[in-house]
């Protein structure tokens, strides 16, 4: 099969990149209505399936799972889930041809397998659904040409999907309907209603296109939210533990620190995030988030580039077909780092103290957000997608490096994420070892503001907000936040 | 002479402001066990919060372990609230969560749990087992801590600082949730531990006690007053309430003999523990109903599976508001329709929403409020904070607040919407008596609308006067469904 991307006109290629509408709550008035009645049947019921299929059901869909005999057989955890929960279980023959809507919720990996394996069962004119859509776009699968294929993306963890519809709210969402395979046209119509089945209308909701949440999806997890987190927390440990800080209350920095401070970014943006540093501080984050910007450009830049041609896809596959041996032993190594090892101190550390302690991860953050923003901006990636997918998930990803660190991350995310981050933490670690050497205490372990008499220049200081303020992921984001009126604060350990 | 065991001298509290304790003064001696009670939000968690240094403050508080004692030379205290972590440490736990089955477990199971406190405190587990049995517990050790229902946990609270048996053991609203069984099994238990020589603070306004109470006290004008023995009925005014807000009269729910809830053979389970069995019941329209049963008997799952919060309801022959559940509708259609409060409701509520923002999600039965209400639902959101005295604490955040002050807020949101069916699950935890019969005339008044009620209590004495009827649980079966006037005749 080849790369669906690859195969389009360079016209039709910024055509489905340029798909980007942010929808008002206007369009969803019709509720769950498309799919009322129709029988949903997902296949997988793990941390999407069995969350989403919950919202689902609760907002009065029709729902049932559908699950590799060996699963049911050997009544594994997906089986109990589902069944736990009350809901119907079934093997494909007896599922899939009864079935309006296919929910494929299986790893991404697995998809070539289970789609050739659902296809030929599902009945004329249903629906294929996906909540990523690698399958399509970087495997080109083809859908039998009576089948719809949309694509509803919840952008949080499954475990968040359900706890915010249970408070009345939801996650927020992309939906997309495949131009290929929309023949009778009521794709979007029922890709709104899953929408709102899931809760995810009333967090906002992202009209994409495949291809334009696998390009942006890609990038965004590859660098700011996984490899560079991984990176900078990696890097902010080794250098505190060879600098004297104490073990303990370097672990618990770094676990705690990165969601404490993207909390803030979560809240109010770059901007918010900034602020909490001290004027000193602030325009310190600042100049060395430039300088970060400037030494890992070309990183970010080489990660779109081959994200667009296929080329980190081709690897990626390549690396499968081996037996996931690449995948196997950075995963390995990453068990194996010093800051995995070590446990959070029984240290207590305040709020303020994580801002003023460790400025380094602040502009880490501020480096990355804006420069994975930058380079998919540049590459055709509308500033919407692109804010989904760099400073917005960024504090949902840094939640699970605060449960259980690295490896928290690494199990939660996908293994396209998780591959796509190693990849970017080889890289870039030796890209930025001149940058550490230079790095002390008063940046990562100790505070900043210790010792220093706290005047700044006012017209600097003015050239720094401004400069922080004006940038365009933080236009962009104080629109798109609107949106999320409410968000939960996250209770800090 | 023997030091006092705690010697409090000019101690003093601020909230927003307002003086709550000034320069107040407090001597306990050996053998002293003290009871105090008193109005809520009066500075009574905060003083003996301070005694166990758990919060800062101004004033001086000493303690004194000079007696020889085997015991422990630590202060204890067992909160109000209680809190558990996941296998991370960490408490990000959503409502109603413990009734969606995940497979991957993610907190301790409760006997471990306990083996790792008897290991921090080097606790003898041969001790624990009598503890465990006097509190109905030995068959939740191997339940996982999300599993536990709110009166479960406040349990293992209990059992843990029974267990540890320090020399001043401080109990704030210890009964909460407790089963009437569970509260004489816990007052013996403490009798014994001071008979070993524990002393007790005891902070509650329920007239059962340990009879091993021998001082009372209240917090009056800020100041430590002491008094002869409990002071509550005696002071209790049955002061006339002030008129409901208006918009309330806008609603009228018409009675009708077709049926509100209606449950037939309705079960639910886990593996193969039974938590309801067969449970056979019917509500109509503007019934009153009292849901009675004892820690465990399953009121708190029967009442999620009205509330739509139960998976299990999909798998049972369940009508309400009419329809059979699952056939098309969604949980918030269903909500919609219901105002309620319960422990969980509380425990899992957004502690950063303010009290304004919280009373009017009651509108969207949301935890915290997501959208802007318009200006109607504003000027009743500021009516009803208005009744229940809460305009000081409008901007308040939650988790701010005193419990009771808290409970207040959550009561405006369980009634804000007028709904046709209101349950109630122990709504008066952490309100003083004066509170409780505030708050239950007030649910009389409302109920005169033709409001459904379902309300959970343990005691016959804190009901309100229009129940009519009554439900009785005991181990997931119905032991009695009866009239409350006959059963009065009756006995
Ligand atoms: N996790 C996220 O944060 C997130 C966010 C947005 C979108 N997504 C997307 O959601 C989809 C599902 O991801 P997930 O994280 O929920 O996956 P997951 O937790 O790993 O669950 C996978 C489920 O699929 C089943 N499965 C695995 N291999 C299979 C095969 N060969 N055939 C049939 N069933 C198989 C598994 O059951 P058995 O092994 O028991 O058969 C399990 O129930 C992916 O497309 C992902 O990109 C994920
Ligand atoms: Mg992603």
């Amino acid at each position: 099969m080849a790369n669906y991307f690859n195969t389009l006109p360079l016209r039709e290629k910024l055509n489905q990149l340029g798909v980007c509408d942010f929808m008002d709550s206007s369009e969803f008035l019709d509720g769950v209505n498309a799919l009322k009645g129709k029988k949903l049947v997902i296949v997988g019921c793990g941390a999407q399936g069995l969350n989403q299929g919950l919202n689902l059901r609760d907002s009065g869909l029709d729902v049932s799972y559908t699950l590799r005999a060996a699963a049911i057989e050997s009544k594994r955890d997906s089986w109990k889930n589902a069944t736990e929960n009350n809901f119907k279980v079934g093997t494909y023959e007896e599922l899939i041809p009864t079935a309006d809507v296919v929910i494929n919720l299986t790893p991404d990996k697995q998809h070539t397998a289970v789609v050739s394996a659902i296809m030929p069962l599902m009945k004329e004119g249903a629906t294929l659904s996906y909540s990523h859509g690698f399958n399509i776009v970087e495997e080109g699968t083809q859908i039998r040409k009576d089948l719809t294929v949309i694509m509803v993306a919840p952008k949080c963890p499954g475990s968040e999907v359900r706890a915010e519809y249970v408070r009345g709210f939801g996650v927020p969402t992309l939906i997309a309907v495949h131009p290929e395979n929309d023949p009778q046209g009521k794709g979007l119509a029922q890709a709104k209603a899953y929408c709102v089945g899931t809760g995810g209308h009333k967090a906002g909701v992202l009209k994409s296109s495949f291809v334009a949440e696998v390009k942006s999806d890609l990038m965004g997890e590859q660098t700011i939210l996984c490899g560079l987190l991984q990176t900078g927390s990696i890097l902010s440990f080794d250098k505190m533990v060879e600098k004297g800080i104490n073990a303990g209350y370097a672990s618990k920095l770094v676990q705690y620190g990165v969601e404490v401070i993207t909390e803030a970014l979560k809240q109010g943006g770059i901007t918010a995030m900034m602020d909490r540093l001290s004027n000193v501080a602030k325009i310190k984050a600042f100049e060395i988030s430039e300088e970060l910007k400037d030494i890992m450009r070309p990183l970010f830049q080489k990660h779109q580039d081959d994200i667009m041609s296929g080329e980190f896809s081709r690897i990626m596959m390549e690396d499968w077909a081996n037996g996931d041996k690449n995948l196997l032993a950075w995963r390995a190594e990453t068990g194996e780092t010093a800051f995995e090892k070590t446990p959070a101190g029984d240290v207590k550390i305040g709020e303020q103290e994580y801002f003023d302690n460790y400025t380094l991860m602040v502009a880490f953050v501020r480096a990355g957000v804006e420069l994975a923003f930058e380079t998919m901006v540049d590459a055709g990636i509308k500033p919407e997608s692109a804010y989904y997918e760099s400073l917005h998930e960024t504090p949902l990803i840094a939640n699970t490096i605060a449960r259980k660190k690295l490896f928290e991350m690494n199990r939660v995310i996908s293994d396209t994420a998780e591959y796509g981050c190693y990849l970017f933490d080889q890289a870039c670690k030796p890209l930025l070892s001149d940058f550490m050497k230079k790095v002390d205490t008063d940046l990562v372990g100790k505070n900043f503001n210790e010792g220093k008499d706290g005047a700044v220049d006012n017209r600097t200081l003015i050239e720094v907000n401004e400069a922080i303020r004006s940038h365009q992921v933080e236009q962009i984001g104080a629109t798109l936040r609107k949106a999320m009126t409410a968000m939960k604060a996250i209770k800090t350990a | 002479m023997k030091k006092p065991v705690v010697h409090i001298t000019n101690f003093n509290l601020k909230f927003q402001d307002k003086s709550v304790l000034k320069d107040l003064c407090w001597t306990i001696n050996i053998g002293e066990n003290w009871l105090l009670s008193g109005e809520s939000g009066n500075g009574k968690t905060s003083l003996v919060k301070a005694i166990a240094n758990l919060i800062p403050h101004y004033g001086t508080v000493k303690i004194n372990f000079n007696t020889p004692s085997h015991l422990p030379a630590v202060v204890h205290y067992v909160s109000n609230w209680y809190q558990f972590k996941d296998l991370e440490g960490q408490s990000n736990f959503y409502y109603q969560q413990r009734y969606n089955k995940q497979v991957a477990s993610t907190t301790n199971s409760v006997g471990s749990e306990l083996r790792h406190f008897g290991q921090q405190n080097h606790l003898n587990i041969d001790t624990l087992n009598p503890i465990l049995v006097a509190l109905g517990f030995e068959h939740l050790l191997a339940a996982t801590l999300i599993e536990l229902s709110s009166g479960e946990h406040k349990k293992l609270q209990l059992i843990k600082a029974i267990w540890l048996k320090p020399q001043l053991l401080i109990l704030d609203l210890p009964y909460n949730g407790l089963d009437s069984a569970s509260r004489r099994n816990l007052n013996l238990l403490l009798d014994d531990l001071v008979e070993d020589g524990t002393q007790l603070i005891l902070i509650s306004n329920e007239s059962e006690m340990p009879s091993s109470i021998n001082r009372f006290a209240k917090i009056e004008g800020g100041k430590l007053v002491e008094t002869a023995e409990m002071q509550h009925s005696i002071n209790l005014y049955t002061e006339a309430l002030i008129p409901l807000p208006s918009f309330f009269e806008e609603k009228q729910w018409p009675a009708s003999k077709s049926h509100l809830i209606k449950m037939i053979d309705v079960n639910v389970s886990y593996g193969d523990k039974k938590v309801l069995k067969n449970i056979n019941w019917e509500v109509k329209p503007g019934e009153k109903w009292a849901l009675q049963g004892p820690n465990g008997s399953g009121k708190s799952t029967l009442l999620s599976l009205i509330c739509a919060d139960h998976p299990q309801a999909f798998a049972n022959n369940f009508y309400l508001f009419g329809n059979l559940r699952g056939s098309g509708e969604s949980i918030w259609e269903i909500k919609e329709r219901i105002g309620l409060i319960s422990p969980e409701l509380h425990w899992y509520f957004d502690p950063t929403a303010t009290v304004w923002q919280s009373i009017v999600s009651g509108f969207y039965d949301s935890s915290g409020l997501f959208c802007d209400p318009g200006y109607t639902k504003r000027l009743q959101a500021d009516e009803l904070i208005h009744f229940f005295g809460l305009d000081d604490y409008k901007n308040t955040l939650m988790n701010q607040l005193p419990l009771g002050k808290q409970r207040l807020a959550l009561l405006g949101r369980t009634i804000i919407k007028n709904p046709e069916l209101l349950i109630l699950d122990e709504p008066c935890q952490g309100l003083d008596q004066q509170q409780t019969i505030h708050f239950n005339k007030l649910i009389d008044e409302l109920c005169k609308n033709g409001t459904t009620l379902i309300y959970v209590g343990h005691f016959e004495s804190q009901l309100p006067d229009c129940i009519e009827k009554r439900i009785v649980l005991e181990n997931g079966e119905v032991q009695v469904i009866e009239d409350i006037l006959e059963a009065v005749s009756h006995t």
